[in-house]
């Protein structure tokens, strides 16, 4: 056997060098300490964006820092506004990651919170049971009114292959037409406007005692702790992942995968309707045509910010609720429309969805 | 004939993990070249830095006596440099004169479209491939598929023709097709590297040989002269001892098939009163041509897919009817032919995907509480026995190679002391050494006691381990044969028209 080792010299070519480039590699792994600092980085991209463009529309950064930090944060009527806000927000954050974990696409977070609103004031607005337990069974009312709404979505999916995305949202739709129905209808107030009559005062969530904050905050929270055991520490947790991650693999692996889905979107429309119930209850004490407003985005900005975790969904929810309270007082104080918190929300989630270049990607610049 | 492409000291490291250490080669005008050693030794790396699609860190790349700086893919296609990837990189909707065309433009759409469709008539014919250039790629077969990538890598004007595993993915029929066309093409003056882990392929069909080990070329040398052995020992470094063959010891019956017909969702026949028994002890393969119902009758006997007519029995009982779930809990383990997309979950971790099928059964806690920390235990001690290289629990399993996730899910399987092992095409795409490791486990559940069915595409397997032997033909099983088998009568009813 001859065995040759190549080691003659090369002649020396002619070398064109260029101006230099820049390459992609796939990153092979990357260690957790350098993922949290690009997205750290990503997210302080997109709030310099977003105090550039304030500041640009006549906001200084000293006001941009009293509205959006002091006056939210630290100050005790600013942040019992933010837990007001970040209330049903929790809940629908929730809801969204419950399903995006089983790549269930739930689009109708606002038809499912909508259906929970109308479930709770149905056993209000009848009278249904004692006082003492009319909370409680309006909680049912809105957990079962949010899951009964995905029933049919869940049922097209499964047996029919239905794309989720188009009859949830459409879904949507149906349900505030329900909601007008009821409003120009039977639960019309005697005041003649679309909305219900009040809430009598056992029908309503308590005050905690802090500001206008009632104890939906902790219902919110509750159903944090809750979402935060199924997902990392119950069995079906575990399924979820491994469905929402692989679904024929979990197949292959004798997973419940059908009942696991059908589960999960069901708990995830319990949330939703979970909102609609602390909306109503503890912050509208009515059902208006209004109170589903914008949750539908919100839900889905938390769990993609908070990568479908429970618990980070909460910190999320918390942190947009700050910018929705800093953003309203900008908004009454600057004269800014109301668009300037979408814009700022959409430059951070756009920030933070371009810094998954960088975690999956190497760049190599190289100069010649 | 002449230096086409020489390669000087070329380092290339992957996030400080180096891949490559100074490897230097000359591949020459008018021959085959064979790029040999195991996965991960760098033969792909090395390629994918000619192709352009990687740049070196260090080292240079020579075509013929010109430097090759700033090479990028389409540099080097410009340059006639052609590289067939192990992952096909075709549009399935397109047809296969539409992805030439969408490769090597050629002006005007429709009469491009005529030019092409000429061309790769013209190329088609003069190779033997028989490809139409109307098919669209989705009806083809995973070799035709290759034959279009080759047409498209030549019509694109490349010289110089690196193969990415090309066998990898073929039967022995198709691949002694191939390489052997491949030899036509390099005697035609262009030269043609074949980057392969395949000992049996050199000699044969190859005029030089280089083997790389662990990033580094270890040596250069004429294929007529490498024996068997001595490229063994320079791939893995150290020889490796043959499989002990062992008379299996006399158990019941696991697993009766009677009969069993089965149709794909065309109609057409895919099973068609396939019968089969497996007694618990014994490895029973089944050896056949891809495409003649192995994937259904593995699916069947798992009970992915429900079977048409026949009857499934295990330990004498009827399971036709059953379900996966109530088929594991009977003991059924199953190693798919697609271990990315069926046996492993890419982005969950080591210790999940190797436990998962253990939650279900409750060994790790209880339905309201997993015990992460034993879970973390159990799957360090599976890493360990499996000897599954550079993985720690929390490692995604997307990032092990495919011996080393071929480990992972046979650890699994194994973990639940299955009475019946399911196994398709377990080695495809893995080096002697995992080769021989995977082997060994399903010799061990074997003397263990199980029954164990292994599907393979691959005839050197199904010969190396079996103890009885199936042969598949056209969705039934076509005679059997007790180990030592002949080769020549096991082939002839996998091909015969039965």
């Amino acid at each position: 056997m001859t065995t040759e080792t190549v080691s003659s010299n090369p002649t020396p070519a002619e070398a064109r060098r260029g101006l230099g480039r820049v390459t992609l590699e796939v990153r092979q792994r990357m260690p957790a300490w350098k993922h949290g600092l690009i997205l750290a980085l990503s997210l302080s991209c997109g709030l310099a964006i977003g105090v550039a463009v304030l500041w640009a529309s006549g906001v200084a950064p000293k006001g941009i820092y009293e509205e959006f930090v002091l006056y939210t944060f630290f100050n005790a009527k600013g942040l019992a506004n933010v837990l007001v806000e970040c209330t049903p927000l929790i809940l629908v954050g929730l809801s969204a990651a419950m399903a995006f974990r089983v790549q269930f696409w739930n689009i109708g977070l606002e038809g499912q919170l909508i259906l929970g609103g109308m479930g709770a004031a149905f056993f209000a607005l009848n009278d249904i049971g004692p006082p003492e337990t009319r909370l409680a069974l309006m909680l049912i009312g809105g957990l079962a009114g949010g899951a009964l709404w995905t029933v049919i979505p869940l049922l097209l999916k499964l047996k029919l292959n239905v794309n989720e995305i188009i009859s949830t949202l459409l879904l949507n739709y149906v349900a505030f037409q329900l909601l007008q129905d009821r409003l120009y209808g039977a639960w019309q107030d005697p005041d003649r406007f679309p909305h219900s009559p009040q809430l009598e005062s056992v029908e309503r969530l308590p005050r905690i005692g802090f500001g206008d904050v009632d104890s939906g905050i902790w219902v919110a929270l509750a159903a944090g702790i809750v979402v935060w055991w199924l997902i990392q520490r119950a069995r079906i947790g575990l399924f979820m992942t491994f469905v929402g991650s692989n679904a024929r693999m979990s197949k292959a692996i004798g997973l419940p995968v059908t009942a696991v889905v059908a589960g999960s979107v069901l708990l995830s429309g319990a949330l939703s309707g979970l909102a609609g119930f602390v909306v109503v209850a503890g912050q509208e004490y009515r059902l208006t045509t209004t109170f589903s407003g914008g949750y539908l985005f919100s839900g889905i900005v938390i769990a993609f910010l908070a990568r479908n975790n429970p618990l980070a969904a909460v910190v999320v929810a918390f942190l947009l609720g700050g910018l929705y309270v800093g953003g309203q007082s900008i908004q009454i104080f600057y004269n800014l429309p109301a668009g300037v918190i979408d814009l700022l929300q959409a430059i951070i989630v756009m920030s933070v969805t371009a810094s998954e270049l960088f975690v999956r990607y190497r760049i190599i610049w190289r100069r010649a | 004939m002449g230096i086409a492409l020489s390669l000087r000291d070329i380092t290339k490291t992957f996030d400080g993990r180096p891949a490559l250490d100074r490897v230097s080669l000359d591949i020459e005008w008018g021959m085959v070249h064979a790029l040999l050693g195991e996965n991960g030794a760098g033969k792909s790396t090395l390629m994918n830095i000619v192709a352009g699609l990687y740049a070196q860190d260090e080292g240079a790349v020579f075509l013929e006596d010109t430097e090759l700086t700033d090479n990028d893919p389409s540099q080097a296609k410009a340059r006639g440099i052609g590289m067939v990837h192990q992952h096909f990189k075709l549009v399935t909707p397109f047809t296969v004169a539409e992805n030439i065309l969408l490769a090597n433009p050629q002006g005007a759409y429709g009469a491009g479209l005529r030019k092409t469709r000429e061309l790769i008539a013209e190329q088609s014919d003069k190779l033997g491939f028989g490809l139409d250039p109307d098919a669209r790629i989705d009806t083809l077969s995973v070799a035709e598929q290759q034959r279009a990538e080759i047409i498209k890598v030549l019509l694109g004007g490349a010289r110089i023709i690196i193969l990415d595993e090309p066998t990898a993915v073929l039967t022995d029929e198709e691949a002694r097709a191939l390489l052997s066309t491949m030899r036509v093409v390099a005697e035609h003056g262009a030269a043609v590297v074949l980057v392969t882990h395949k000992l049996h392929e050199v000699p044969a069909y190859t005029d030089t040989v280089t083997v790389m080990r662990g990033g580094k070329k270890i040596a250069t040398t004429t294929s007529k002269d490498a024996t068997p052995a001595d490229l063994t020992k320079m791939m893995v470094g150290s020889a490796i001892a043959d499989v002990q063959h062992r008379p299996p010891t006399e158990h019941g019956i696991v697993l009766e098939v009677q009969d069993i017909t089965l149709n794909r969702i065309d109609g057409a026949s895919a099973l068609n009163g396939l019968g089969m028994t497996v007694r618990g002890g014994e490895i029973y393969g089944v050896a056949g041509v891809g495409g003649n119902g192995q994937t259904e009758l593995a699916a069947a006997l798992v009970g992915l897919d429900r079977v048409d007519g026949g009857h499934i029995l295990m330990d004498g009982e009827n399971v036709t009817e059953a379900d996966v779930r109530a088929l594991r809990q009977r003991g059924i383990a199953f190693v798919p032919a697609e271990r990315m997309v069926y046996g492993l979950a890419e982005d969950m971790s080591v210790a999940d995907n190797y436990v998962i099928a253990g939650v279900d059964r409750g060994e790790f806690g209880n339905a309201v509480w997993t015990r992460r920390g034993r879970i973390a235990a159990a799957t360090q001690d599976a890493i360990s026995e499996f000897e599954i290289a550079g993985a720690a629990p929390a490692t995604r399993a997307g990032l092990l190679s495919g011996g080393n996730a071929q480990k992972l899910v046979l650890a699994r399987e194994l973990r639940g002391d299955a009475r019946l092992l399911i196994v398709h095409s377990p080695t495809r795409g893995l080096d002697v050494r995992a080769c021989a490791a995977v082997h060994r486990v399903l010799i061990e559940a074997r003397d263990r006691g199980a029954g164990v069915v292994l599907i393979s595409e691959d005839l050197d397997e199904i010969l190396k381990i079996s103890d009885r032997i199936g042969v598949i033909n056209r969705g039934r099983i076509v005679g059997e044969f007790t180990a030592p088998a002949d080769r020549h009568e096991v082939g002839a009813l996998m091909v015969g028209h039965a």
